[in-house]
């Protein structure tokens, strides 16, 4: 028997090594979660060397990628920038349109209130004086427009055609010095006629012993025929009484910054 | 001829600036009437005819960029050539710090002749009320801008080979003295 272990001692050991991992394996194999002290040594000595060699083979990779074996990346970058160009001006582009969409859609809404049929026109000038206010806008006599007819924007009342083109209007604004508009306060329905002065308005003939507060809003009164009754002209800014005289000195900001004006309504009909 | 064209284009030019470019920078106080500084170099470098021919159309021009009804600008610009020929014959125009007076000058003559006819004739008193408050902004940015074009033209006037400095501008003329 001695003699038999002595002789196939290797296969022996063979067949006990096998059947020890095997036990082993299948031991640790119900234990999947638990790491085993030799699992944890093994982890714990190589760490340090698994970093500085991770560490090393990036730096290599770095310097090999950055600066060793750079054909095509002048190309590549080239490439890129023109690609980043033109994705900041299509993003730009979808800005703009959004914004553009945003302020038509406010437009639309305070036309769809008005309840008359309207045309949209983009302002596409300026008055070439310094004390004129009026703007150029781009429909004109093709489009079936026609002096006189008033113009609005989401805020408000803009003002009225007064010279038109074949494809192009100019609009008097209301707070030209020609422009006068029949105007009233809309919570005391005190009547006045708002008068442009350039930067705001001045509200002529309201009488002294009127209810007029400074924030009311200004609306227009309908009389005169071009403008719609009901629209904002502005805001009171100003009440000032003399100690004599029958009408107060009342002065009104526009509802509308006419410096940020870009799309406007023509309305182009009567009530529907 | 030729120089008439290069002023009614350099006129389209400016009135196309001033009605779509200049009001995306500038409010209306502080925006420059370069019609005006046009004008005035007008009316001392050419001969009074042509002058007064191409004053006309450039206020014309002016005229059909703005709410007033035409007339308005051609009237103003048409003194404005007529008093700046007089001044040049009795002053050494070729002084830059004159010239810019010049330029303030015409900024305030046409500030009082716009508002004196929108007064008296078109019944439009409350312009007052804008011209008046405006008239300092108009004259510092109208001084600016002339200051800038006429560098910017002898700049251009030495690339060309015309001799530099101020002494060309009213003696280039091929008609002084008519």
């Amino acid at each position: 028997m001695r003699e038999l272990l002595r002789r196939y001692r290797f296969f022996w050991l063979a067949i006990i090594l096998l059947l020890a991992t095997v036990i082993l394996y299948s031991y640790n194999l119900r234990q999947k979660t638990a790491t085993t002290f030799f699992e944890r040594a093994v982890l714990t000595f190589a760490a340090p060397f698994q970093t500085s060699i991770d560490g090393i083979a990036d730096n290599l990779t770095d310097i090999w990628g950055n600066y060793l074996w750079l054909v095509d990346t002048r190309q590549r970058n080239l490439e890129l920038e023109q690609e980043n160009r033109q994705l900041h001006s299509q993003l730009a582009q979808v800005e703009e349109a959004s914004l553009q969409n945003e302020r038509l859609r406010k437009l639309l809404a305070f036309v769809d209130e008005l309840d008359r049929p309207a045309l949209p026109a983009q302002v596409i000038g300026e008055d070439a004086s310094n004390w004129a206010r009026t703007i150029v806008i781009d429909k004109g006599i093709q489009n079936g427009l026609q002096n006189g007819l008033p113009v609005v924007a989401a805020q408000g009342v803009v003002g009225r055609i007064i010279k038109i083109g074949p494809a192009s209007s100019r609009v008097l604004l209301v707070t030209d010095a020609s422009s006068a508009i029949a105007a009233l306060i809309q919570r005391t329905r005190t009547r006045g006629v708002a008068r442009g002065r350039g930067a705001d308005l001045s509200i002529d003939y309201a009488l002294r012993d009127a209810d007029v507060q400074v924030g009311d809003l200004l609306v227009t009164s309908g009389m005169g025929g071009i403008f719609p009754k009901g629209l904002p002209l502005g805001l009171i800014e100003s009440v000032e009484k003399d100690q004599f005289g029958l009408f107060q000195q009342v002065k009104a900001s526009p509802t509308i910054d006419f410096s940020l004006l870009e799309e406007v309504m023509v309305i182009v009909g009567e009530d529907r | 001829m030729k120089g008439l064209s290069l002023f009614i284009l350099t006129g389209i030019i400016f009135v196309l600036l001033q009605s779509s470019v200049l009001p995306l920078l500038f409010s209306p106080n502080w925006r420059p009437n370069l019609i005006l500084i046009l004008v005035l170099y007008l009316g001392l470098s050419e001969e009074l005819s042509r002058a007064l021919i191409v004053g006309l159309l450039l206020g014309a021009i002016q005229d059909s960029f703005c709410s007033s009804s035409l007339g308005l600008y051609v009237s103003v610009y048409t003194v404005i050539v007529l008093l700046t020929r007089l001044l040049s014959e009795q002053l050494n125009i070729e002084s830059p710090p004159l010239l810019l007076l010049l330029i303030a000058g015409g900024t305030l003559v046409q500030n009082l002749l716009v508002g004196l006819y929108l007064t008296i004739l078109a019944d439009g008193s409350p312009v007052l009320f804008i011209l008046l408050p405006a008239i300092p902004q108009q004259l510092l940015t109208n001084m600016i801008f002339a200051t800038i074009l006429l560098s910017l033209f002898l700049r251009i006037k030495r690339l060309f080979g015309y001799r530099p400095g101020l002494a060309g501008l009213f003696y280039q003329s091929k008609h002084h003295g008519n």
